[in-house]
């Protein structure tokens, strides 16, 4: 298990990875649990991480390989459900309560139009034009090369604009 | 509308990354979930006590080594040479009463093959009456000692050993003896049977069976004495 100044230094990210995670799971609980989890797996394999590189980067890509992996799991038992239609509600963490009311309300357009670009797109966009990433930590989150991540944010960019126009009509 | 110079064109991609950055509500972790992490950290480093490793270690340690010492340690026996006797004895007895002799010879008909292959003479043998029937005879080695084996049946079915085996350095315990007739021998019992142990000069006799009763020891006393006053046992060589 992680030293006290590793576990420092890594809760300094909470509140970004905690908005990261409400971003992609749009329900408080589940991003709790989702951030709890992250935190215990960074701790676990500290070991693993190599000092010098980025913390925040690291944390950023254990907590978003920790939503697909649920994430994914989910959306096959969707598609195994009887009526065969996929159940977003269903908490994407197997002991979290199911609280209908707890869903995250958009407030505005652009909140709106974020939630329905897919994962990869709001990603990209979330980690560099929110939180200020450079590209480079971005393709490490992302696990893919810096050019792809500059190709995301253009297509992100450009679906974007398109609901935005859409919602001013 | 003018755009004034460092402001970006609307809906360009500059634009747009101000807009994410600055209009789209961050929200703020709970002060609760931090504790929560502390608190599922914190167990696996401060729930085990830090003398609980070596010792667990040397446990299991311990452990494999106690494992490897109980295939190369002798298997406990009676320290007593007659209580030793007596266990061979009984196992004797034992396999014999569930899969019989390994081969039956009659008295007294075969006495000298049975002598020559046991070691063991009989100048006279209890050859059965009408309460202890004669089953066999056959030579036995026990203990690394040849000897000889006598079985017979009562009439309710129990059957009864008469074991003679070079005597060395056996000693009749006198604190297990019993007084029948004129005799003495020691009464000794061993997993559930009982045996009179006696000494023929050079001979160690036993006559084993499970008549552990009270009623049954009384008829063991006498099958005792049948045998007792009929067989004459003798080193052979």
């Amino acid at each position: 298990m992680a030293d006290a100044d590793f576990q420092r230094d890594a809760l300094q990210h909470l509140n970004a990875l905690y908005n990261f995670a409400m971003y992609l799971t749009r329900n408080p609980p589940e991003a709790d649990d989702l951030v709890q989890e992250t935190y215990l797996r960074a701790f676990r394999f500290s070991h693993r991480f190599q000092t010098g590189t980025h913390l925040r980067a690291w944390l950023f890509q254990i907590l978003r390989n920790t939503f697909l992996t649920f994430y994914r799991l989910r959306e096959r038992e969707a598609a195994i459900a009887e009526d065969g239609v996929p159940d977003w509600d269903t908490p994407m963490f197997h002991d979290t309560p199911q609280d209908e009311g707890s869903a995250m309300e958009a407030h505005t357009d652009l909140e709106r139009a974020m939630r329905r670009l897919p994962e990869e797109f709001r990603t990209v966009l979330l980690l560099a034009e929110v939180e200020g990433m450079p590209l480079e930590e971005v393709a490490r989150v992302m696990e893919c090369p810096v050019g792809t991540v500059k190709s995301r944010i253009f297509r992100a960019k450009e679906r974007l604009r398109g609901l935005l126009k859409d919602y001013k009509k | 509308m003018t755009s004034t110079p460092g402001d970006s064109i609307p809906d360009s991609d500059e634009h747009l990354g101000r807009r994410l950055a600055a209009e789209l509500p961050r929200y703020t972790a709970p002060a609760s979930l931090r504790v929560a992490i502390l608190q599922a950290a914190e167990p696996a480093t401060a729930r085990r006590p830090a003398w609980l490793s070596p010792l667990l270690a040397s446990a299991a340690t311990a452990m494999v080594f106690a494992m490897f010492m109980l295939t190369v340690l002798p298997r406990v026996q009676p320290t007593d040479p007659v209580d030793q006797m007596v266990r061979a004895v009984v196992s004797e007895h034992s396999r014999a009463l569930m899969w019989g002799s390994r081969q039956s010879q009659v008295i007294p008909a075969e006495l000298p093959w049975l002598q020559a292959q046991s070691g063991i003479g009989l100048s006279s043998a209890f050859v059965g009456d009408d309460s202890l029937t004669f089953v066999s005879a056959e030579p036995v080695y026990l203990l690394r000692q040849r000897g000889l084996a006598v079985h017979y049946r009562d009439v309710d079915g129990h059957l009864v050993t008469y074991i003679a085996l070079p005597a060395d350095e056996l000693k009749v315990p006198d604190r297990s003896r019993v007084q029948i007739d004129r005799y003495r021998p020691a009464l000794v019992k061993d997993s559930g049977f009982v045996a009179w142990v006696w000494r023929q000069r050079d001979v160690a006799c036993f006559l084993v069976s499970d008549m552990v009763s009270a009623d049954d020891l009384e008829r063991f006393k006498d099958y005792f004495i049948r045998v007792r006053t009929s067989t004459e046992p003798t080193l052979a060589y």
